[in-house]
């Protein structure tokens, strides 16, 4: 087996290591972005460049946006409950 | 050309659903979109590969994630195989790795189906001329 082979191999056998802090939220991005462009592609009958983009960056602008007020609703409602 | 039988008809859309299971992409490669095909592959394997990258091939767990595992099913019959190799229990993963790992793999999986099943719809309107508008 050659170096690399080994070296991806590698990759894909050991987790990597994210500690659970706010920062780690972060990794939601590329998931959304992925569902935004999957979405789109199945929703668009003709695929052009830019209106792609355009309709893809409005619907991962939407669901960011539509989770940070949902995590807003949420922290407000547990600070209500616990104080 | 003549148009398919029933039966054909009804056959074609079911190699075009299994074509999207086997490779993602490639169901609507079948109906001859080439740029969906082309997205929907590039989109699915890089969050695949992302989720596998993260979590290790252990977020493929069919022992003790079945839900999970019935959802990552969905990105192609090649996750039964990675199935087999993580049933030892070989590969174990826990916390924010493990979680986000089985996330992304499983909304691809998810993802993939509503592509499998946006491509025999659009494979069954063009029978009828609608051609997925």
């Amino acid at each position: 087996m050659s170096m690399i082979t080994a070296f991806i191999m590698a990759t894909f056998t050991t987790p990597e290591n994210i500690s659970v802090n706010p920062k780690s939220m972060l990794w939601l991005l590329p998931l959304v972005a992925a569902i935004s462009i999957v979405y789109k592609t199945t929703k668009l009958p003709k695929i052009r460049f830019v209106h792609f983009v355009k309709e893809s960056v409005v619907l991962f602008g939407s669901i960011v946006i539509f989770m940070a007020i949902t995590a807003l609703v949420l922290v407000a409602f547990a600070w209500l409950v616990t104080e | 050309m003549a148009p398919r039988s029933r039966e054909s008809h009804i056959m074609f859309l079911i190699i075009v659903g299994l074509m999207g299971w086997f490779v993602p992409g490639a169901g609507h490669l079948a109906i001859k979109e080439k740029k969906h095909a082309i997205i929907i592959f590039v989109t699915i394997a890089l969050t695949f590969a992302t989720g596998l990258y993260i979590g290790s091939i252990g977020v493929i767990n069919p022992v003790g994630a079945k839900p999970w595992y019935v959802a990552q099913l969905m990105n192609s019959p090649a996750v039964a195989a990675i199935g087999q190799i993580t049933r030892t229990g070989d590969y174990p993963v826990y916390g924010r790795p493990n979680e986000i790992g089985q996330i992304y793999t499983s909304i691809t999986g998810l993802l993939n189906l509503l592509c499998i099943v946006n491509a025999v719809y659009w494979a069954h309107l063009r029978r009828n001329g609608a051609a997925g508008e």
